[in-house]
């Protein structure tokens, strides 16, 4: 029998950015991917960070989580770490790779996860909240059910056949407690890659985020009064109205309704 | 004192004086003499009688006076005898764009069939860059394009109906990239929506395209968005791939465009050609008293007018609604606090609000202003909520609970 696919697993970390202080800290979805992983209970758990070595001290929070040895591509500051994630994990062949949703500091486009699916040829799941081996009645190794996180808080069931690449939706289990002890202990393993420099990233410009005015939905167009009449005046006469329906009538008169607005089948 | 009476008189005519001298002024002779008999005065078109035009625009006296400024004077005094006035709409022009220079592609969500607000941004924000230059933006939906020829689209790629019902991001991403080489548009947006932003990174790793998301602001040479964590923003020129931030274009307003179905000469659904990875998407039943208000779709509130706590739990879980109160009652303690509406709780966007019992304080009115459908059960009808919903039962809501309960379970098992 193969090994199911939740047993070998590789997490993608980054160093997050407080949102108030701005002081480097764990990301929040990434410390929710690793806990997903840490849950899983994987045969081969690596953690994986590219980025500059000087930022590595941040890192220590991920081995607080329970982490024996994280492992950091070196990288030349502005440099693209898409490449080299790729060439590392075509190397170690993890058949799940967990990260959050989107980088908290740099660039954030939230690419990086589709961008090494490609290069992994694996599928991509993004605002995962639950994973697991599946429990298919035409169970193979290499099908993994997940849960994915909708708008409205809905829920949504998936089977995904072979390699695969989740990102993390914030309402997934929360991220269990950094401890001191273990950060201390667990060992960074800094490894040299190559990488070559974001040239679209050079291009742009920056500058501090000054906070936009509201978008205010105003009504434009006709007279003075339509628009004082929409502004002023709550929706109200157009409603239909029982008064004083027996208690049955009433409830059929809101069955109805609720029917008409597709709450109940 | 005497009472002044509800109706208004007939006003006088208004007096010109100035003409009426010079109408009695006759010239001949040595100097001029003035008539006694007022002549008929000439009339001055030039004068306004702000009188008759008050009274033209009556149209209601009783119980108070209520005016209709829009109706032009010219036909007043026939339209104010009827009470009614028609307002007539302004054609909004038609704007067509013939030979488009480049076109801008709106992929939109359309979720559950009709044009979302975002969509509408989305539209928006393509016509930004495709008035720069004399540009068409094409919308790229399910559905018929009728629906965006007002939000701004001047040609409209029609995706079949339920072709995307299932959660098949591959295949939508695929269509995307089919559209990008058949049109080669000069710029594509797409909603930065969960739905949206998923098929927009697909397009942008097959295509091997940078992917500019969540543009908050946009020009026909600048586009920026927020990033480091929202504290820096980053400028660059409009890149192929854009997907547009919620909330940062205001939809278009008072505009007409013709939403022409655009000829392809391939079908835009290349087959199955892609090996699915994802499949057996299936939607999981969710506790709806696990959900917060705020992003929940159908919540079952009470007031202080219900006293049958028992009933009301039983009807939340027949329904499968959310639970929420309103102020006075989590006061008392019969809901926890997260689950208050109004001001000073959660300020709800479902899209049906089943209220029983509550009167309507205005910081509660103030919490369902995002509800589209609201259903109010009372014993007052006069209260505000009654005025506010869209089905009003003036009924106490202890008999109407239990009879709405026994009306579900009856058609369930039906």
């Amino acid at each position: 029998m193969t090994e199911a696919a939740t047993n070998d697993v590789a997490v993608l970390l980054s160093i997050g950015r407080h949102p108030v202080s701005g002081r480097a800290r764990r990301a929040a979805t990434d410390a929710q991917a690793l806990e997903m992983a840490l849950a899983l209970r994987p045969k081969r758990l690596t953690a994986i960070h590219a980025g500059p070595a000087a930022d590595a001290d941040a890192l220590r929070a991920y081995l607080g989580m329970g982490l024996e040895r994280l492992t950091v591509l070196v990288l030349p500051e502005d440099a693209d770490p898409v490449e080299p994630l790729i060439a590392h994990l075509r190397r170690l062949a993890p058949s799940l790779v967990l990260t959050g949703r989107q980088a908290e500091d740099g660039e954030g486009s939230g690419m990086l996860p589709y961008l090494i699916a490609r290069g992994l040829e694996a599928a991509v799941v993004s605002d995962v909240v639950r994973i697991g081996p599946s429990d298919a009645p035409d169970y193979s190794a290499s099908m993994t059910d997940l849960v994915q996180a909708l708008p409205r808080g809905q829920r949504r069931a998936l089977t995904v056949t072979g390699r695969l690449i989740a990102t993390v939706h914030p309402s997934a289990p929360p991220a269990r407690a950094s401890a001191f002890g273990p950060a201390r202990r667990g060992v960074i393993e800094p490894v040299a890659a190559q990488a070559t420099a974001d040239l679209f990233l050079s291009e742009c410009e920056h500058r501090p985020w000054r906070p936009k005015p509201k978008l205010m939905r105003v009504k434009r167009g006709g007279s003075a009064l339509d628009r004082l009449k929409a502004a002023t005046e709550s929706k109200s006469g157009k409603g239909q109205l029982l008064v004083n329906p027996t208690p049955e009538a009433g409830a059929l008169a809101i069955y109805d309704s609720l029917v008409e607005q597709g709450m109940l089948p | 004192m005497t009472q002044p009476s509800p109706i208004r008189p007939q006003f006088r005519r208004r007096v010109d004086p100035r003409a009426e001298r010079a109408a009695r002024t006759v010239l001949t002779g040595q100097r001029p003499r003035l008539l006694r008999q007022p002549v008929a005065a000439a009339v001055n078109e030039r004068r306004r009688d702000p009188r008759a035009l008050r009274a033209a625009a009556l149209i209601q006296s009783q119980p108070r006076p209520r005016y209709d400024w829009t109706r032009d004077a010219a036909s007043a005094g026939t339209a104010a005898a009827v009470g009614i006035a028609v307002a007539t709409v302004p054609a909004i022009p038609l704007q067509v764009i013939v030979e488009p220079a480049y076109l801008v592609l709106a992929m939109l969500d359309r979720p559950g069939g009709e044009v979302s607000e975002h969509d509408r941004q989305v539209i928006a924000a393509a016509r930004l860059l495709a008035d720069a230059g004399g540009g068409a933006v094409v919308t790229v939906c399910t559905g018929s394009g009728e629906a965006l020829a007002e939000a701004g689209s001047d040609r409209h790629v029609a995706l079949p109906d339920g072709w995307a019902d299932d959660y098949v991001p591959e295949r939508r991403a695929a269509a995307a990239s089919a559209l990008m080489t058949t049109l080669s548009p000069r710029h594509i947006l797409f909603p930065d929506s969960p739905d949206g932003a998923d098929v927009a990174r697909r397009v942008a790793t097959t295509m091997g395209e940078r992917l500019f998301a969540g543009v908050q602001g946009l020009g026909p040479d600048r586009a920026t968005r927020q990033s480091a964590g929202g504290s820096l923003e980053t400028g660059h020129r409009p890149t192929r791939l854009m997907t547009v931030a919620a909330d940062a274009f205001a939809p278009l307003d008072g505009v007409r465009h013709e939403a022409r179905p655009l000829d392809l000469a391939t079908p835009v659904i290349a087959g199955e050609e892609v090996l699915p990875r994802l499949g057996g998407a299936r939607r999981l039943a969710v506790d709806p008293d696990a959900l917060s208000l705020s992003e929940t779709d159908f919540i079952l509130s009470a007031g202080n007018g219900v006293t049958d706590w028992r009933s009301f739990a039983d009807l939340g879980e027949a329904l499968g609604a959310t639970r929420a109160g309103s102020r006075v009652v989590c006061d008392a303690g019969h809901l926890p606090r997260e689950r208050q509406v109004g001001a000073s709780g959660t300020l709800v966007s479902a899209r049906c609000y089943l209220a029983f019992g509550i009167a309507g304080a205005p910081q509660h009115l103030q919490g369902i202003t995002g509800v589209r459908h609201v259903i109010a059960v009372n014993t007052d009808l006069h209260a505000e909520m009654i005025k506010r919903a869209d089905l009003s039962i003036v009924a106490d809501a202890q008999a109407v609970m239990p009879a709405l309960i026994r009306l579900i379970r009856e058609r369930r098992h039906d």
